[in-house]
């Protein structure tokens, strides 16, 4: 094998692709005869036109073009080439009868690579092509290590986050780069919906169950609640005991973050049914999923010390959704005011149970407060 | 015109591509001649330019040479000068030899 063929084992799978455009056939010929002897695969058009339509359709490695031809010159395919993303950066080589530098410098500006002067010394082609061969590999090269090393960081990414959020969030935050990395922020004020979800019933169900059938269950518990907030697109910021906590419009703006928060519910009391029934009907425990959700503004960000901190949001509408949370018998979802207004189209009016004004512990003010049994008829 | 002259060396691994390459110099020929006939000089130009880039390529300078001058003669319209280049370049054709190194 020859220097240009032995350059990356040209196999036929990655072999070097060059094709030789001109209309005079002796030409063409002589060019593939010589590029061929060096172990390249060659193919050839006779025209312009022609040479655009094999470029779409199987674009070479490598384009040795005539300038003077009928129909589009090889300064018009040249600049069409380059005009285009998707084939700008094919190589293309000029090959000239025309010595004048007027038609280099036209050849420039229709953006070549390279010129070949007719008559053509194979020395020189060779040399010229091993040359663009030898960019041509290093550029993709290194496209394949920028993608190798994209790919790393995503991964990444993905998996700092997998425990917080979904993975399409995940995704998105991997796919905005360092830039789009929202947990690396400071802490600040910010509008959000916040829901909260325990388990009614889990003291009995720690009295009467032994340890690790406990832990089981709650593992099958949290993975029914963490695949319903992940369905909508919320991110869960604190796991303790039975609870669970998911914001909604944090960390990526959600313009239909209530409504999201409403659904994330309906879904979490709908996919914990069956999981209900069958510790039912095994450990003889009726237990069911609380829910409070409100909105408001609240604070987002890094919360602790050096030693210890955790992502989290404080503030107002949390509190307030942990207290409805407490509230809320099992299957049954409590809203604040302004979070049922938000979302009451979404729910069947027979459905809802106005609470009235509530004072809920640790408020000074009393707060119009909603109930919703969460049946298969509420679900929106 | 001496001998040496129209003795033309061809590296050996052209050598399948000679025979083709010189029926289509005899069909370039006759090219040539209709369009001298017609004062085509715009195909004689064409003809001259083509025949300039490719001779040499193959080791035929005296192809070249002949081309350009024709494609000169087009640019000037020089009927003259393109019939003689013609009446030369049949002559060459009939009587080069070639030698494969």
């Amino acid at each position: 094998m020859n220097d240009l063929a032995a350059r990356g084992g040209a196999t036929a799978q990655d072999a070097y692709r060059v094709l030789v455009v001109d209309d005079d056939p002796d030409m063409a010929g002589y060019l593939a005869h010589l590029l061929q002897r060096e172990g390249l695969t060659v193919e050839m058009a006779s025209d312009g036109e022609s040479a655009l339509v094999r470029v779409m359709t199987a674009p070479p490695d490598l384009l040795l073009l005539d300038v003077m031809m009928p129909g589009l010159s090889g300064f018009d395919v040249c600049r069409q080439l380059k005009g285009d993303e998707s084939t700008a950066l094919i190589p293309i080589v000029l090959v000239t009868a025309l010595e004048d530098s007027e038609s280099r410098v036209r050849g420039i500006e229709a953006g070549a690579d390279d010129f070949l002067s007719k008559p053509v010394k194979r020395e020189e082609l060779v040399a010229r092509v091993k040359t663009l061969r030898r960019l041509h590999e290093t550029r993709k090269e290194l496209e394949s290590r920028r993608l190798a090393a994209e790919v790393q960081r995503k991964e990444a990414v993905r998996r700092a986050f997998s425990r917080y959020i979904s993975p399409r969030l995940a995704d998105r935050i991997a796919d905005a780069g360092e830039s789009g990395d929202p947990f690396q922020g400071r802490a600040q004020r910010t509008s959000l919906v916040a829901l909260f979800a325990d388990l009614r019933g889990f003291t009995r169900l720690t009295e009467k169950t032994e340890v690790g059938a406990v832990v089981a269950m709650l593992n099958d518990y949290f993975t029914v609640l963490t695949e319903a907030a992940y369905q909508h697109d919320g991110t869960i910021f604190n796991m303790a005991g039975d609870s669970l906590l998911v914001g909604f419009n944090v960390p990526f703006p959600q313009a239909d973050a209530a409504e999201r928060a409403w659904r994330t519910a309906l879904e979490m009391v709908a996919r914990f049914d069956p999981l209900a029934a069958e510790w039912k009907a095994r450990h003889g425990l009726e237990l069911g999923v609380g829910i409070g959700v409100c909105g408001g503004e609240a604070i987002i960000g890094n919360v602790g010390s050096s030693h210890y901190a955790s992502y989290t949001i404080i503030g107002d509408p949390v509190n307030t959704a942990a207290r409805l949370m407490q509230l809320a018998a099992g299957g049954e979802v409590l809203l604040c005011g302004p979070l049922y207004e938000r979302v009451r189209h979404l729910i069947p009016a027979e459905q809802v149970k106005e609470r009235g004004d509530v004072t809920l512990r640790g408020k000074s003010e009393p707060i119009p407060v909603f109930a919703v049994r969460a049946g298969a008829g509420a679900r929106a | 015109m001496t001998a040496p002259t129209l003795t033309v060396t061809v590296a050996k691994d052209l050598a399948d591509l000679i025979p083709v390459f010189f029926k289509n110099r005899q069909k370039e020929l006759e090219h040539l001649r209709a369009a001298l006939a017609a004062s085509d000089f715009a195909q004689l130009r064409q003809l001259g330019h083509r025949m300039k880039g490719v001779g040499n390529s193959y080791g035929f300078a005296k192809v070249s040479e002949i081309g350009k001058r024709i494609e000169d003669g087009a640019k000037g319209s020089d009927t003259a000068s393109i019939d003689g280049c013609i009446g030369e370049y049949a002559d060459y054709l009939s009587k080069v030899q070639i030698v494969y190194e």
